[in-house]
């Protein structure tokens, strides 16, 4: 299906010049012309926050810059319109997906594309099966949305951008819902548009995918363009990395960095957990963990799992596969229908959230701006819910001494803000998620739950959760970390265990092997939300 | 401070938009404005013993107020307050007839403690269907607030019926005279001294206690506050109570007070107005004594009007509607900057 070739076959595929981008009084990108070759894979690379999703946004005409001009197969695209950068042949397939979960597959692709007139519901599922197997996506036409995993939803939305004749394709991080096996068939796949003569841009942030897969690279970093694209090959990880992260490169551990830029093979980095102490009675044990399936999926079965004092043990799985559910059990908030939980040697059954947090439960829950923060309420006030619900309701607390309490801890975790009082809104993420350290981890702490403690975070503040939970480790407090970044695990983590299906089925030691990990994490149908368990 | 001074400022601009507008509408049904807006300034501020007639309709609006502000505050829009005072009415009612008699040093508190049971009571179901059924306040506080009016109606006409009663709307006996706490047309110190000590209870509770601080966090974020390990249930319930219990307190105070007597469809936007007053304040316990002050002044500026040529009284409910109009308007608009504001940032 690559549509006859472009009248300037010669012209860039896309051709930014000093594109601009502010929101608000933020600016998103600042200043960026590059030029990206057509019939080639292109890999835009950086941190969060980098200006990465905004570039590709801008490429597919759903952000007006503020200046500068984007020209698509050399034709000038008039700025902020997503349909003229369709029909010029872009577009984009984005973080999360949005396909009608009700429909088919065929019923999809009718709907995308410009085949109008009445067909029998065998002659649409015929049609673009064929279609499908021809353009080398490999789904079936009659299956619905909502009953395939993430992966083949990623394949599905793949398969509606190429409905259009996209000649420029953008996927934004279509890595980070896929298990390792997935990205190596999602890049197969991107490899075969390449070979039809597709232009493909990759949002990605691992350096080693970076490299299998991209034919240039091109880094940003603070909005900025710091080079690129640039061919791939003969490309060194660490210097690519190192344009990455940029200034702060030297104040970070080298295992940390190669973590966080996923530079090659994750190691375990080297720091090593304190010895046992006597008086150590383990910090988490669960017992055939059982709750049923809920509104976030699998539910949990017969989970059991071990976290011991001073110890780092992280939770691998694709998402939606128990994750919530065995954080909501530990914090006591869905109710275990079968099994035991024990934090701190102490038996938990019915007692609350609060009776737990006594015993040294901390918890840095999935949603920083929902379950973790009020995003309208003010610092200090976020801060010392933690201090009070221990209390009587009606216990007396002073607004003075609690603003003061917190604006010494805020200064003991390095946030940056103006004041207690401002709210919690107007931080940024990682200074939101510091916030969130600066409550959860105190002397008292034994167990800290931490569910992506980094998601959405720049690699400085990301470095500085993982020396937080280090730090908590090293003492005394059993951690345990739930992640869909493998680097990110056995970067930090004395121990891995897999969840699959709300299955515990397998449990890894370092030096980790990724492969064993990533089959484990798709066995047991271990792929986002049905559940193939018989 | 400077943002709650904004506030402030905000507010007033707000009312003197809605003073405007009432300007137009009473210009538009060929009343004077400047007549009107001043005959309301005048039964306000300058007739004889104007501050008591402020008062004697302020002080009990002030107490509802307090209690729908600490509801609010938690994040229940508790639109009962209607029927709370109603029923804190009657069961100070039922109090005050069972203690004829008596010496008002018992009867008096005995009644005021039998209104706030009885408001708290009459929230206290609602708050429990919210907590436990997920059923929304909203719809059961106003059903509430039509059976309270009609239990009144049934209690005026039945157990407590004044034999001697003649006229359409029926009444209870009057209460002992020995059990009142004013005149009818004014205010008294008990009644004072009761005001002041809700506010600073409703202060100390919303500014200077764990549940002050974590009702301010349940209300803007549920999920935040149950993931840190509250008892949400427990402080929506101590919510409702305390809303419904000075609602209660409020209608039992109107009736040792100035009513004297429990008669059917009394006061009946008395309710509405204590929430006005806490969406008004913003929901602080302090701006509440200011905010429940003008509008006491126009409750008593609305008796004044029909005094000087012509003015009807509506034009008063007419200020009320279009003040509540404004202040709704703009939370909306609040609301819509926020969500706004929301979208944009999220990549």
């Amino acid at each position: 299906m690559a549509g006859p070739q472009p009248a300037g076959a010669s012209a860039p595929a896309l051709d930014a010049g000093n594109v601009t981008v502010r929101y608000g009084s933020f600016t998103a990108l600042e200043g960026v012309s590059a030029r990206f070759e057509p019939g080639l894979i292109h890999a835009i690379v950086g941190q969060n926050g980098a200006g990465k999703t905004t570039f590709a946004r801008v490429a597919a005409g759903l952000v007006a810059p503020a200046q500068g001009d984007v020209l698509i197969f050399g034709e000038k695209v008039p700025p902020g319109d997503v349909l003229s950068a369709r029909a010029a042949g872009v577009e984009l397939v984005h973080q999360s997906f949005a396909l009608p979960p009700s429909f088919t597959v065929a019923e999809v692709l009718q709907f995308v594309s410009p085949r109008r007139g009445i067909f029998s519901r065998k002659a649409i599922e015929r049609h673009w099966q064929s279609w499908l197997n021809d353009i080398g996506i490999d789904l079936k036409a009659d299956a619905r949305i909502q009953d395939l995993p993430v992966e083949s939803q990623q394949s599905a939305e793949i398969a509606r951008a190429m409905v259009s004749d996209a000649r420029l394709l953008i996927l934004d991080e279509p890595t980070a819902v896929l298990a390792p096996e997935g990205i190596e068939r999602l890049f197969a796949r991107v490899r075969g548009l390449k070979a039809r003569g597709v232009t493909v841009f990759l949002v990605l942030h691992k350096i080693r995918e970076v490299l299998a897969v991209a034919d240039t690279v091109t880094v940003l970093r603070g909005g900025r363009l710091v080079t690129g694209p640039v061919a791939t090959v003969g490309l060194e990880p660490s210097a690519l990395s190192g344009l990455i992260i940029g200034d702060s490169a030297g104040t970070i551990d080298a295992a940390d960095r190669a973590a966080l830029t996923g530079e090659g093979e994750t190691t375990h980095a080297s720091s090593t957990p304190p010895a046992r102490r006597p008086g150590w009675a383990g910090a988490l044990r669960i017992r055939r963990a059982t709750v049923p399936g809920g509104p976030y999926g699998h539910g949990l079965h017969g989970v059991d799992l071990d976290v011991d004092e001073a110890e780092i043990v992280g939770i691998a799985g694709v998402e939606g596969n128990g994750q919530r559910d065995l954080v909501a059990a530990i914090a006591g908030l869905a109710p275990l229908t079968a099994g035991e939980i024990e934090i701190g040697a102490q038996r938990f059954a019915r007692q609350g959230l609060a009776a737990r947090r006594k015993a040294g439960l901390r918890i840095i829950p999935f949603e920083r701006n929902v379950e973790g923060l009020s995003l309208t309420s003010s610092l200090w006030e976020n801060w010392c819910a933690a201090r009070l619900v221990g209390r009587s309701l009606f216990s007396p607390a002073g607004p003075r001494a609690l603003r003061r309490d917190a604006d010494a801890a805020f200064q003991a975790w390095d946030v940056r803000y103006r004041s207690p009082d401002q709210p919690a809104g107007s931080l940024s993420g990682g200074n939101a998620q510091k916030v969130i350290l600066a409550r959860e981890i105190d002397a008292e702490a034994r167990l800290i739950v931490a569910a992506q403690p980094t998601r959405g975070l720049d690699i400085g503040a990301t470095a500085a959760v993982w020396n937080a939970l280090r730090g908590a480790r090293d003492r005394g407090a059993g951690v345990l970390i739930i992640s869909s970044d493998l680097d990110e695990l056995f970067d930090i983590c004395d121990k891995v265990v897999v969840l699959a299906s709300g299955r515990s089925v397998g449990s890894f030691t370092p030096p980790y092997d990724i492969r064993a990990v990533g089959d484990a994490m798709i066995a047991a149908g271990g792929h986002g939300q049905e559940d193939l368990a018989p | 401070m400077t943002t709650q001074l904004a506030v402030v400022f905000r507010t007033f601009a707000f009312i003197l938009a809605a003073l405007l507008l009432c300007a137009l509408i009473f210009a538009a049904v060929g009343l004077s404005a400047t007549e009107t807006l001043q005959g309301v300034i005048e039964g306000a501020l300058f007739r004889p013993r104007a501050l008591d007639h402020v008062l004697r309709w302020a002080l009990p609006l002030l107490i509802t107020s307090v209690g729908v502000v600490i509801c609010f505050r938690a994040g229940f829009f508790n639109i009962g307050a209607q029927g709370q005072f109603y029923m804190g009415a009657i069961a100070a009612a039922f109090a005050a007839e069972a203690l004829r008699g008596t010496s008002p040093l018992v009867a008096v508190p005995l009644c005021l403690a039998a209104g706030m049971a009885g408001g708290a009571l009459w929230a206290l179901w609602p708050a429990l269907l919210r907590v436990r059924a997920g059923a929304d306040e909203v719809i059961t506080t106003m059903m509430g607030n039509f059976i309270a009016a009609l239990a009144l109606v049934h209690v005026t006409s039945g157990p407590l019926k004044d034999p001697s009663g003649s006229g359409q709307a029926t009444s209870s006996r009057p209460i002992d005279a020995a059990h009142r706490i004013s005149e009818t047309t004014g205010t008294s110190p008990v009644i004072l001294a009761t005001a002041v000590l809700v506010v600073l209870l409703g202060w100390w509770l919303t500014r200077r206690t764990a549940f002050g601080i974590l009702s301010g966090l349940a209300g803007r974020n549920p999920s935040m506050v149950a993931w840190q390990g509250a008892r949400v249930e427990s402080i929506a319930i101590s919510a409702f109570l305390f809303s419904g219990g000075l609602a209660g307190l409020a209608g039992s105070i109107e009736l040792l007070g100035p009513n004297g007597r429990l008669a059917s469809g009394f006061l009946p936007t008395h309710g509405f107005t204590a929430i006005l007053i806490g969406l008004v304040s913003s929901l602080s316990v302090l701006a509440t004594v200011v905010v429940a002050l003008f509008f006491g002044a126009l409750a008593s500026a609305a008796l004044y009007l029909p005094i000087v040529a012509g003015l009807p009284a509506a034009a008063i409910e007419i200020i009320n509607a279009s003040i509540a109009l404004f202040i709704t308007a703009r939370a909306d608009a609040v609301r819509g900057v926020l969500s706004r504001w929301r979208s944009r940032w999220k990549t």
